[in-house]
């Protein structure tokens, strides 16, 4: 390096210092132990033993482990686009002339800043079979005919699409970003689209989807990968269903066992912390493959920003 | 995409009151809930609106409980035998037939009279182990709509437990203290690093620089349950278990998320401001401090809100690192109303909700702006 | 030359769950304890989930100096290292272990111990009983005096106190629920004699009567109908709270612990109830119970063990002449406070005769009772323990048939079992504990 190069060095060295450290310390050494624990029969507070393959191959086998992945995987799959929908159109809704946007809006963002262990419990208590306003407000409509409104998270079957609705509140965050990027749509190409004669329809699957597909992607792929990682809802809300500190099981019938909350029960309960390593690791993979389908679906905006 | 037509106008409307209403009920659930005596909280029908209901017992006006409908016409009768001779009960008409000689009749009741029980009142004692009761008729009893302000002060001092059973309690001022300490520490340490740290990587040219920030971005998908397990061996090794510090501490030392934030906006920033700094002799140090730093409060302000409601929300961290009570938030106090037991003070938790979400909201209110420019401009851009 | 000053008292740290009436009697016994001596104070602090937290702390290098686990917990932190034996502080008492241990009523002495060592001491003891509600059995025509004494009479009293209503045929009461409170399963597997562990092999499906127990617990589904069962149970509240069912009148019977009578008084006083022994099931084996406790232990790394035993070896002593209140100590006194019973074989005569416990004779008879039992203390408990619930729900969901649900949680528990062998032996551990059987 030349001598200038060198000074530039020692100054980016220099700024960067404190993320070297940090990255270090909190991020890098975690990360590579993880990763020796996951080889590891390892229980915090005795000594880490080497066991090979045996965690993953334990894993492969675990139905718990399946069972958890599916469970995540079947509320994942329910929850982003289901979100992703609400969010847009409610954004759709917003970007037209509308008065009273911004106190929409500020309504619209508020249930996501709401603290975790309130709105879970807030929802626990709306979706109570007997007690709660969920069933409350459906029962205006079923009991005429007969039927009753179903007992939610204490039914295995309705206990995720629950969480599922919970989430819905909680896309205010979504909405504002998607509201943004409609806006960023320039309006030369509506206008050229009202030319050629393209009725409001037209205008929204040719103009619009379009310019807003990068967003749309990249926010849906974040999504996803943050609900693969769902644990405080579910954790909380069989807390307070249980009461006893012998949650963690997402009862009933491990329907809301999801992904981390197994992680976490193994951990902290049965004090395997190898194991729960090797679950980490699995899932930091699958969330590696898909954010590499998200740097490839939204090339273009990595290519901006790098 | 705007509605031309009155109709289409209209229809938006319409749907957008739908959905405001969807959203707002949870809330306006929570402060309903909040504002309940906790019989209240698990009723049937459904009600937004406490009340209050008052009779007559043993010649007393008092405040009494709606327990349930008595489904057959029948009478309060005194126990003349048995375990339980002296003592009140209620007998149908079919047990008072057949039981006739066991018992001495105090006063009849109507089919669809409802059983009322005098209110236990904890916090002022009222009630006591055994409270009077009766069987009355509906139009005996009055009900008026009463909210119960008191709950409030009530739930906050209850947070984190009783105060005669536990000396060493924690109340509301201490969880609201070390919230506002890992918030505002917090918030200090990321503004700060991470400007500092965003600045090497978006106004200087070094060696190495891109092939950084790519691993930087990296990290950024680094899922929380890798690095949970050995955290603690990192904080054990600088004996901060048991202590605030864990939850803090890093954001001084630099976020991904905030690095990308900040140097997307410095390099919006003209490199000719900088250039001519440089040819002035300034050092990099200055040029940051003198010239980026005033120009980036936008960015600055939103990495502030953020992690500020970040930290006062977080509920993972605390849950995973804190062991002492008096080291909680009030993200995770919140759980003081899960009693062992698996009661739950429901008024008492919303109360102490909506007290928590207060601050948030307000910021939230001030900073709207400039919150909601920021989460455009990194959502939006990706 | 001054005398040697007073040193100052050492301060010993207690997490423990209690809070409510449990945490202020555990307060006047700590505050008894404190002013019978000056050389330790011991700090009360409320600590909900202790075990998770105490695992933690023990971890990250500073754990209370006392913790107050469950005995379920006692099994799986003594072979994770993070309690430490009380052998060596009892023998510093002069006693051997078993002298220790004769102290208490054989279920508790077993409770407090694992792999040959002693690692707990008991803060209070608990036992389950059979409770009933004598308005609806008088309602039914049952004698409110008489408890059902088999299990052919216990069905027969529940099917009895089990009503309908007449318009919609929903259920509005029902004499049993095997989910009320739906906490341990597992008691009624050791009623029907199975057992969930024997010798070092997991049972839990191999044991037909474990099967059987499981059979009969879905009966009562089976009876009354799933989605009318699903409907009953919408309407319950938490069991600590006036909505209980059993509070409510929407079931009759229910199997709960000697804390119970204290939560009637708080929630439903007034509640016109009887207690009374387990009905006989299998035939000969009179006056079932199964018994836990509380229990009081010390962490790997604790700064004041020493000091934190001394407390330990105060809760569970007596002084077994007390005639009045003041003369109550350790153990008594905090169950006196509590409304439990006491682990001790000895009772002094204000704690048998003056009991503010309604009803502690009977729960004396049962925690003394050669057919009381207790949990197996096995280091998969947690798992073991998430299964027999896992199970139970499927059952009770009408999900699997009790061989079913028992097979895959036998296969579950077979192969933890192994592996968690096989870690032991990786550390060194098993060699001694294999010759214990939980």
């Amino acid at each position: 390096m030349t001598r200038n190069e060198k000074k530039q060095f020692r100054a980016g060295i220099g700024f960067t210092s404190l993320w070297i450290v940090g990255l270090a310390a909190f991020t890098a050494y975690p990360i590579l132990a993880s990763l020796y624990y996951s080889f590891c029969d390892y229980s915090i507070l005795k000594s880490p033993v080497w066991i090979g393959l045996e965690n993953y191959q334990q894993l492969a086998q675990d139905g718990l482990f399946w069972k958890s992945l599916r469970n995540t995987l079947f509320y994942a799959g329910l929850s982003v686009p289901l979100g992703t929908i609400v969010a847009l159109g409610l954004a759709v809704l917003l970007n037209s002339e509308v008065r009273g946007k911004s106190a929409y809006r500020l309504l619209f963002f508020m249930p996501s800043i709401v603290p975790i262990v309130a709105s879970s419990m807030l929802w626990l208590w709306i979706f109570n079979g007997q007690y709660g306003l969920m069933n409350g407000f459906l029962n205006l409509f079923l009991t005429p005919f007969g039927l009753h409104g179903p007992a939610w998270l204490a039914d295995p079957a309705w206990s995720k699409p629950a969480l599922v609705i919970m989430s819905l509140w909680g896309t205010g965050n979504a909405v504002v970003i998607y509201l943004a990027g409609l806006q960023n749509v320039p309006t030369e190409l509506y206008e050229a689209a009202e030319i050629d004669g393209a009725s409001a329809w037209q205008r929204f699957v040719h103009v619009t989807l379009p310019s807003i597909a990068p967003v749309v992607a990249f926010n849906g792929i974040m999504a996803l990968i943050s609900a693969m990682q769902l644990f405080a809802q579910a954790y909380i809300m069989s807390e307070g269903a249980n009461g006893n500190g012998n949650a963690s099981d997402g009862n009933p019938a491990r329907s809301t066992l999801f992904y981390t909350i197994y992680l976490f029960s193994t951990a902290f309960q049965d004090l395997r912390m190898g194991y729960a390593s090797a679950m980490a690791y699995i899932l930091f993979l699958i969330t590696a493959a898909l954010t590499w389908a998200a740097a490839r679906f939204s090339r273009g905006q990595y290519e901006d920003a790098v | 995409m705007r509605p031309k037509t009155q109709f289409s106008r209209a229809v938006v409307t319409a749907l957008l009151l739908l959905f405001s209403a969807a959203f707002a009920v949870p809330f306006v659930w929570l402060l309903s809930t909040s504002l309940k005596p906790i019989e209240q909280t698990l009723s049937l029908p459904i009600t937004f609106l406490p009340r209050a209901h008052y009779a007559d017992l043993d010649g007393r006006r008092m405040e009494v409980t709606l327990d349930f409908q008595v489904t057959q016409a029948g009478a309060v009768v005194r126990l003349l035998s048995g375990d339980d001779a002296g003592k009140l009960g209620f007998m149908g008409a079919a047990q008072l037939a057949q039981h006739a000689d066991s018992a001495v009749v105090v006063h009849p009741v109507a089919a669809g009279s409802w059983h009322v029980t005098q209110r236990l009142d904890r916090a002022t004692g009222e009630g006591g182990p055994s409270p009077l009761w009766d069987v009355l008729p509906r139009d005996r009893i009055d009900t008026h709509i009463k909210f119960r302000w008191e709950n409030y002060p009530r739930a906050l001092a209850a947070l984190g437990g009783d105060a005669e059973s536990d000396r060493h309690r924690v109340g509301f001022w201490t969880f609201l203290a070390n919230s506002l300490t890992v918030a505002v520490l917090g918030v200090i340490g990321t503004v700060i690093s991470n400007a500092i740290i965003a600045y090497g990587f978006a106004r200087l040219r070094w060696k190495g620089r891109d092939a950084f920030f790519a691993l930087t971005l990296a990290t950024m998908m680094v899922p929380f349950p890798v690095l949970m397990v050995p955290l603690y061996g990192v904080f054990k090794a600088f004996g901060l278990i048991g202590t605030l510090l864990p939850l803090w501490l890093p954001t001084w030392f630099g976020s991904a998320f905030n690095i990308f934030l900040m140097r997307q906006f410095f390099r919006t920033i003209p490199e000719e401001l900088s250039e001519a700094a440089r040819i002035d002799g300034c050092s990099e140090w200055r040029i940051f401090w003198r010239i980026i730093i005033p120009l980036s409060t936008p960015v600055l302000v939103v990495a502030a809100l953020f992690h500020f409601i970040f930290a006062w929300n977080d509920f993972l961290g605390p849950l995973l690192y804190l062991t002492r009570k008096d080291t909680y938030t009030l993200a995770i106090a919140l759980q003081s109303y899960e009693s062992q037991n698996g009661g739950v003070q429901w008024h008492y938790l919303m109360a102490a909700s909506a007290v928590t979400i207060l601050p948030v909201i307000i910021l939230f209110l001030f900073g709207q702006k400039s919150f909601i420019r920021g989460i455009a401009t990194t959502g939006s851009k990706g | 030359m001054h005398p040697a000053a007073a040193a100052e008292p050492v301060h010993v740290v207690y997490w423990e769950k209690w809070v409510g009436v449990e945490g202020q009697a555990a307060q006047a016994v700590i505050d008894t304890f404190n002013r019978s001596q000056d050389r330790i104070i011991v700090d009360y602090y409320a600590t909900s989930v202790p075990d998770r937290k105490t695992l933690v702390a023990t971890a990250g290098g500073d754990p209370p100096d006392i913790a107050g686990l469950h005995e379920q917990n006692i099994a799986t932190f003594a072979d994770a290292e993070v309690l430490q034996p009380l052998d060596d502080f009892i023998h510093r008492e002069g006693l051997t272990n078993e002298e220790w241990l004769s102290r208490y009523y054989p279920v508790y002495a077993k409770i407090c111990t694992h792999g040959g060592h002693i690692y707990a001491g008991i803060s209070t003891p608990a036992v389950e009983a059979l409770y009933w509600n004598k308005t609806l059995f008088r309602e039914a025509g049952l004698d409110p005096d008489r408890p059902p004494r088999t299990l052919a009479e216990f069905n027969d009293y529940a099917r009895r106190l089990t009503r309908h209503d007449p318009k919609t045929g929903r259920l509005t009461q029902v004499g049993f629920l095997p989910q009320d409170p739906g906490w341990w399963p597992w008691i009624f597997c050791d009623w029907f004699g199975g057992r969930l562990v024997e010798g070092n092999r997991i049972t839990f499906a191999t044991d037909p009567h474990n099967v059987a127990a499981y059979a009969w617990m879905q009966s009562f589904t089976k009876e009354y109908g799933l989605e009318n069962v699903k409907a009953l149970s919408s309407e319950f509240g938490p069991w600590a709270s006036p909505a209980a069912p059993f509070f409510t009148g929407k079931i009759a019977m229910v199997f709960q612990g000697v804390w119970y009578d204290n939560y009637i008084r708080q929630y439903k006083p007034g509640l016109d109830y009887g207690v009374g022994p387990w009905p006989e099931n299998v035939p000969g084996v009179k006056d079932f119970a199964m018994a836990e406790a509380d229990v009081l232990t010390i962490p790997r790394g604790a700064k004041h063990a020493s000091e934190a035993w001394e407390f330990i070896k105060y809760l569970n002593s007596a002084n077994p002449n007390a005639q009045s209140r003041e003369e109550l100590q350790g153990a008594e006194l905090m169950d006196f406070l509590q409304l439990k019973n006491s682990p001790l074989r000895v009772w002094s005569p204000y704690f048998t005769n003056h009991n503010p416990h309604p009803h502690i004779a009977m729960m004396r008879l049962l925690s003394a009772s050669p057919n009381a039992t207790c949990v197996p203390q096995i280091g998969i408990w947690q798992e073991y323990y998430r299964e027999v619930i896992s199970s139970f729900d499927r059952v009770r969901l009408m999900d699997a048939t009790p061989e079913e649900a028992l097979a895959y949680s036998q296969a579950r528990l077979d192969a933890s079992w192994t592996r968690y062998r096989k870690s032991l032996e990786r550390h060194g551990q098993w060699a001694a504990l294999g010759e214990t059987a939980p």
